[in-house]
């Protein structure tokens, strides 16, 4: 069975016109084949070499030729099948359908005084438990948090996995870092399921080699993988938007290419996350519409190669708070993303950009998603929904639709119930403690925690497989010298 | 028909939001000879059911209507019936509603009748546009123990103090307490014009009824 998503009814936002589109496709193998991508990786670059692209070994440094480029993204799939732990939580990626995803952070945060601070074990498992439990989210990101306390930061990714597959069923996605994906690929093997092999670019143009190990081993593992790059507009990427997708778009495409030469036809999603750069301090504008302006571009050029496509920039505040920034600029990020048809949006938990998250936001972020799902998929339009012979019969006042059948079957279907919003008229808010959507959002929470256990627990063999792969990768991290 | 087949049939009239059910079930208790204070019972009882959904949070305002709406549709048959028996109908108590003088709007008023008839109240709604005047008559014939006046604008608001005023130059209140709402009043203005209660919705102004009738 796979988790309906949200269904895109809606003729998808465009900025560009259908020349403006070509131009910037053309601009992107123009830049392959004249500036090429640096790969770290001798392996990456004898393979591209045997494959036809031009390879300057010096400067590893591989230009493509556009034929080449073209012909392996017509083999990418338009869409594929993600596998969950419960398969009642997999997922169709591609086509019109929008799921939702967590943004990483490093840190959790006090909600007194919002100072950030690393996270426990516990309050980990409390962050996937509540992911698990949040009815619109999909799809879990790599990370909640960057790692906990206690745990060695070689050991944070391996151990981040096995938590989140212990209380969560929903689908996943691993990184990689020094090997790590070695122990994630078994893991998931050990539990019988699937996983997504995040490949992150470094821009600008470059691949590092453990990246190309990722691509590799979960290729091997016959797992789908997820491409990315996180760069900064007038740093790491050209500061118009519309360059950031053409440099974007050109890493994206140069590991593309190396996943289809090694398996013609490899489920992969390609992403996009691109902020501008806060000029006054470097950082990067985190939030500002910039970001989804980049988004819009790149989802419509990529929807012409009829990939899935991934937006990671929308659970991103610059707000330090959980507060009306936070609140608007990822509202609006999300609606755009999926208005421009991102696929995969990652929206919830994130406070303070990606200094922090808390499982508090990522239920407020529900709502936020609920919301933008219910409007992409749109309205329908039929005798029953025109309701012209009902209107007919109710006729002008005292007619009134309250009691009608009609009523009672609409309004259920055509409303969305926001589950913490502050819904109530003014006297009722003044007499019920005048609480805010925040303050719905922590019963919420108090709820899921108090209530909620994954759908499918995790058979003994299964805990003692996870428990071993651990300890397998406690012991090579020792040899290597980084425990 | 089997009496139990008959009782079974108007507690399903209610739940399923079913009038024709509802009115078909009341002609053939009634031409059957059970006993119309029975036949109330079953509906009064099923209102009750709906009512209870709701606040629990698994029925919604447009059930509460559609419910009530059925109940109203083989209440006069049921009515007429006690009434040429002459018993006496037990309810918790008896309620009228109507939108005051200038103001023909009728939603809100519409749903507190429901949901008070929801709660177990003997309902007459007086409708819209409803003159002082007529309020005071209906307060003299039906005697209730609660009076709702609905106002929707500014305008209108006023409206709802010269029936409190007449109801008392009448000597009629107490023993009727005179509930206000709608969009334009607020508790201060409830409290400036004399009122017994206001509620802003229409089942917070259901349960304060029911809170006045048990208080006395």
């Amino acid at each position: 069975m796979v988790v309906k998503g949200f269904t895109r009814r809606l003729r998808p936002l465009e900025l560009l016109t259908v020349d403006q589109v070509q131009e910037i496709r053309a601009s992107t193998l123009s830049v392959l084949e004249r500036t090429g991508v640096r790969f770290e990786s001798d392996w990456a670059l004898d393979f591209l070499k045997g494959n036809g692209c031009d390879v300057d070994f010096q400067n590893k440094r591989v230009r493509f030729p556009p034929g080449l480029v073209e012909e392996c993204l017509r083999k990418c799939p338009s869409t594929f099948h993600l596998k969950a732990r419960d398969t009642q939580n997999d997922l169709q990626l591609g086509g019109c359908t929008t799921y939702f995803s967590n943004a990483a952070a490093m840190n959790t945060i006090d909600l007194d005084t919002y100072v950030p601070r690393p996270a426990t074990r516990q309050e980990f498992i409390q962050y996937v438990t509540v992911l698990d439990a949040l009815e619109y989210f999909h799809y879990h990101n790599c990370s909640p948090y960057f790692g906990f306390k206690d745990t060695p930061s070689i050991m944070c990714l391996p151990e981040d996995l096995a938590l989140r597959l212990t209380y969560s069923t929903k689908h996943t996605q691993y990184c990689s870092s020094n090997d790590s994906e070695v122990f994630h690929i078994k893991m998931l093997k050990a539990i019988g399921t699937e996983g997504t092999g995040a490949l992150t670019a470094s821009p600008p143009l470059t691949w590092y080699g453990d990246q190309v190990l990722q691509a590799r081993r979960s290729i091997e593992a016959g797992f789908p993988v997820s491409t990315c790059e996180g760069s900064m507009m007038g740093a790491t990427a050209p500061a118009t938007p519309v360059g950031s997708v053409v440099s974007s778009s050109a890493e994206q495409m140069a590991i593309i290419v190396l996943v289809q030469l090694l398996h013609s036809g490899h489920p992969i999603a390609v992403g996009h996350s691109s902020f501008p750069m806060n000029m006054s301090n470097g950082a990067p504008s985190f939030g500002q519409i910039d970001a989804s302006i980049s988004n819009v571009l790149f989802n419509q050029v990529w929807r012409s190669y009829r990939l899935p496509i991934f937006n990671w920039t929308p659970g991103f505040s610059n707000s330090k708070r959980m507060d009306f920034q936070t609140g608007y600029e990822k509202g609006v990020a999300g609606v755009l993303a999926a208005l421009s048809g991102a696929d995969m949006i990652f929206l919830y938990g994130c406070v303070s950009s990606e200094i922090a998250a808390h499982p508090l936001q990522a239920v407020l972020d529900d709502d936020v998603a609920g919301v933008i799902g219910h409007f992409i998929e749109g309205t329908q339009i039929s005798d029953e929904t025109l309701a012209t012979n009902l209107i007919d019969e109710i006729g002008p006042i005292p007619g009134h639709y309250l009691s009608t059948a009609h009523t009672r079957k609409w309004w259920k279907i055509v409303q969305f119930l926001p589950k913490v919003a502050d819904r109530l008229t003014y006297p009722e808010w003044e007499k019920t403690g005048k609480k805010s959507c925040i303050d719905y959002a922590k019963l919420r929470l108090e709820e899921i925690l108090k209530t909620h256990k994954p759908s499918k627990l995790l058979t003994e063999n299964q805990e003692d497989s996870l428990r071993q792969i651990l300890e397998d990768a406690r012991e090579y991290y020792k040899k290597k010298g980084m425990i | 028909m089997l009496d139990e087949e008959i009782f079974g049939n108007l507690r399903k009239s209610i739940l399923t939001y079913d009038a024709q059910l509802a009115l078909t079930s009341s002609k053939q208790g009634v031409e059957k000879g059970i006993d119309p204070v029975k036949l109330l019972d079953a509906m009064t009882a099923a209102i009750r059911e709906v009512g209870d959904g709701f606040g629990r949070g698994k029925l919604w305002v447009p059930d509460m209507l559609a419910a009530v709406e059925a109940m109203q549709s083989g209440l006069p048959i049921i009515e007429e019936e006690i009434k040429k028996r002459g018993v006496r109908r037990e309810a918790f108590g008896v309620a009228v509603v109507g939108t005051v003088l200038g103001d023909i709007h009728s939603i809100g008023k519409t749903m507190v009748a429901a949901f008070l008839a929801a709660g177990g109240f003997e309902v007459h709604d007086l409708g819209v546009d409803i003159k002082a005047e007529q309020f005071v008559e209906a307060v003299k014939s039906y005697r209730p123990d609660i009076l709702c006046l609905s106002a929707l604008l500014t305008v209108t608001a006023p409206q709802q103090k010269t029936v409190i005023e007449l109801l008392e130059k009448e000597h009629l209140r107490p023993p009727t307490r005179v509930l206000v709402g709608g969009g334009a009043i607020t508790e201060e203005f409830a409290e400036s014009i004399g009122a017994d209660g206001y509620e802003p919705t229409a089942p917070a102004g259901a349960k304060l009824a029911r809170r006045l009738v048990e208080e006395r």
